[in-house]
């Protein structure tokens, strides 16, 4: 596996806000990441940056061990497909889809005509007339038919409803299995992406809190729930991202994967043991760390909003 | 070289905004100046009329140069297109449909030599002083005010991207100060006539030379600015 | 199917592996290939690989060149082996602890082991 992105101390200010800090990961070839992050973490900002559409205040990065400003040779192999895409006035979608077809070297335009169909998009009504759902669809179609050796996902299916997510969902995954490439998604639906990312990459305030395989996340943490007594005796050494009590019982969550044998020890106790997925483990992760935080300036009430 | 083309190619996929539309303005305004002919035919006014109607298009000219950086940059980015492509393709774009533009005049005023005014002695694109020079001349004039009107568009709406609404206003507010500034100063050494005597020995050809100096100069501005803009 | 908070490699060579176990994939036949299990369960193929690999490695299935994954001969028997050595911690303790939560001794659970698996012997066609 080699690295197609690299990136190191990466930083953006702008005038008094630091949007990314201090920020260095790599991204191997032919793997799914998703970067995870509340509105505002700096999601958008690093993959503008690694596109060249935006510009670091400091740091490297490298993409195909080259720098990728104005340089086409790596841009043509990258795709971003953007949250709110502006398009030429009076365009239609096939006119941005001939247009993507002469730039991106490995469009398919068969693939992008089962997509249409798929999304039942009108082909001859002017995008600026289009639904939000539409609209999205457009960019995912296009994401998806370059077949770009790195593509990135920036939400751009926020405005699609249920079925046309699974949609897409399930066309990345049949492509990517036939034809694999690098694929960034970011996203705040953890849940409904968490069985397709091979690695998390998670960013809160313009910092990586986060960068490991899915898997090995997956059971990072469990739920303890049972007698307050009993639950806070096994939790006392461990960390607790949150704590919950109703009566006598009390639920909390802890870091930390339990061994078969503190499974066994616990059910013995009579507590249960219940799994945290993987979106309520980055909530409570990004929450601690943002508490952690502001533990160390002043004490400021954390907004649970946008990751729920 | 050819992602170039192809930027050209992206400009004209919606061949409406480059070109079907420009000339329907200046059909449209054709008509309409034709029509105020006519009715000035009937009031009795006999001799030759000219009109200005044939700056109509040129004004959209400008709208379609702002609106090729607001949302066709930003398009460009989305396709991977490096700056400098989308610049020159977006100039060379420019070009070819100001020529169209130019040509477009060019036979307009063959048709009115030829028919005397439409028959009405009435002229909207055979205006003498700018057909001094012949037809090519003629062609060129129209041609460099195209370019100027999208280039000045262009321009506008590079420095609004990358610096923003007050900058763009300052920009402009600055540069009216210095024209009224110049002005103030010509009317103090009591220099029109001399500065209205230079316009008349360059002659529309020679003032469109110079309009294509300053249209160099916004061009360059321009490419200067999109190198760091975001879109 | 997937479950939560639990690694999706393992609960991939789960799967497979209880299939092996009940015999409804015997031995020397062919496993499920990667891109079938990873479109059958929606998840990534590199985790799905990461799964049957992981079964490679523990000798439970074997390649075939160019044809794909095979179940070993013997496979069935190690893993019943495996099994049985995790049963005791795996279903006898939590069921000690229900029972002793309940105030059920040896004697209740032996009797009522001893029923139920008379009446299931009876209804299973197996």
């Amino acid at each position: 596996m080699s690295p197609v992105i690299e990136v190191q101390n990466l930083t953006k200010r702008y005038h008094d806000t630091v949007a990314v800090d201090d920020v260095s990961f790599t991204i191997q070839e032919d793997t799914i990441y998703g970067l995870l992050g509340r509105n505002g973490a700096g999601k958008t900002t690093i993959m503008s940056i690694l596109t060249a559409q935006n510009f670091a205040t400091s740091g490297e990065v490298r993409v195909f061990g080259e720098n990728p400003y104005e340089n086409a040779h790596v841009l043509s192999q990258m795709c971003f497909v953007r949250e709110s895409q502006k398009y030429p006035d009076d365009a239609l979608p096939k006119h941005a889809f001939e247009t993507a077809r002469l730039f991106f070297p490995n469009w398919d335009q068969e693939f992008a005509e089962r997509l249409i169909a798929d999304f039942q998009l009108p082909l001859k009504t002017r995008i600026k007339k289009l639904s939000r759902g539409q609209l999205s669809a457009v960019g995912v179609i296009i994401g998806l038919a370059a077949r770009a050796r790195i593509t990135f996902f920036d939400e751009p299916y926020l405005g699609l409803d249920a079925v046309a997510r699974q949609i897409f969902y399930d066309r990345l995954l049949e492509d990517y299995t036939e034809h694999p490439r690098t694929v960034i998604l970011s996203s705040h639906l953890i849940d409904e992406v968490s069985n397709l990312i091979e690695r998390v990459l998670v960013i809160d305030r313009g910092k990586i809190i986060m960068d490991e395989a899915t898997d090995a996340v997956r059971d990072r943490a469990a739920t303890i729930v049972g007698d307050t007594t009993a639950v806070e005796a096994f939790v006392a050494d461990r960390e607790v991202l949150h704590r919950e009590s109703l009566g006598r019982v009390s639920s909390v969550t802890v870091l930390g994967t339990l061994t078969a044998a503190e499974r066994a020890s616990l059910a013995a106790k009579g507590l249960d043991v219940g799994p945290v997925s993987l979106q309520q483990l980055i909530v409570r992760v990004t929450q601690h760390a943002a508490e952690a935080a502001d533990a160390a300036a002043t004490a400021a009430p954390i907004d649970e909003g946008a990751l729920r | 070289m050819s992602r170039t083309v192809n930027v050209v190619r992206m400009q004209l996929v919606n061949r409406q905004t480059y070109i079907w539309v420009p000339l329907l303005v200046l059909a449209g305004s054709l008509v309409i100046t034709l029509a105020i002919y006519a009715i000035l035919i009937t009031a009795g006014v006999d001799g030759p009329k000219y009109g200005g109607g044939a700056q109509a298009p040129l004004w959209y000219f400008g709208v379609v140069g702002i609106q090729a950086l607001t949302l066709t940059f930003p398009f460009s980015q989305a396709m991977s297109v490096t700056r400098r492509e989308f610049y020159f393709g977006t100039v060379l774009t420019a070009t070819l449909t100001s020529a169209i533009m130019g040509l477009a005049f060019v036979i307009g005023g063959l048709i009115e030599q030829a028919t005397d005014g439409w028959g009405i002695n009435g002229y909207f694109f055979y205006l003498p002083w700018v057909w001094e020079a012949g037809p090519l001349g003629a062609g060129f004039v129209f041609f460099v005010l195209a370019l100027l009107f999208f280039v000045g568009g262009f321009w506008g709406a590079t420095i609004y991207k990358r610096f923003g609404n007050l900058w763009l206003t300052v920009v402009l507010v600055g540069l009216t100060l210095l024209l009224a500034g110049l002005a103030w100063l010509i009317t103090q050494t009591q220099s029109w006539g001399g500065v209205a005597e230079w316009f008349v020995a360059q002659g529309a050809l020679g003032l469109a030379l110079w309009t294509l100096a300053l249209i160099a100069v916004l061009a360059l501005i321009s490419w200067r600015t999109l190198r760091r803009a975001v879109p | 199917m997937i479950d939560e908070g639990r690694a999706i490699f393992l609960q991939i060579a789960e799967s497979i592996e209880d299939a092996i176990v009940d015999g409804s994939l015997p031995e020397e036949s062919q496993a499920p290939s990667t891109n079938e299990l990873a479109a059958f369960h929606r998840i990534n193929p590199a985790t799905a690989a990461k799964g049957v690999n992981m079964l490679v490695d523990k000798g439970v299935l074997y390649k075939r060149r160019g044809i794909g994954m095979f179940v070993a001969a013997g496979a069935q028997e190690q893993l019943r082996g495996e099994r049985r050595a995790a049963f005791a911690d795996r279903f006898i303790d939590p069921l000690l602890a229900e029972a002793r939560a309940l105030g059920l001794d040896a004697d209740d659970l032996t009797t009522l082991i001893q029923r139920r698996y008379t009446t299931t012997a009876e209804g299973t066609a197996r």
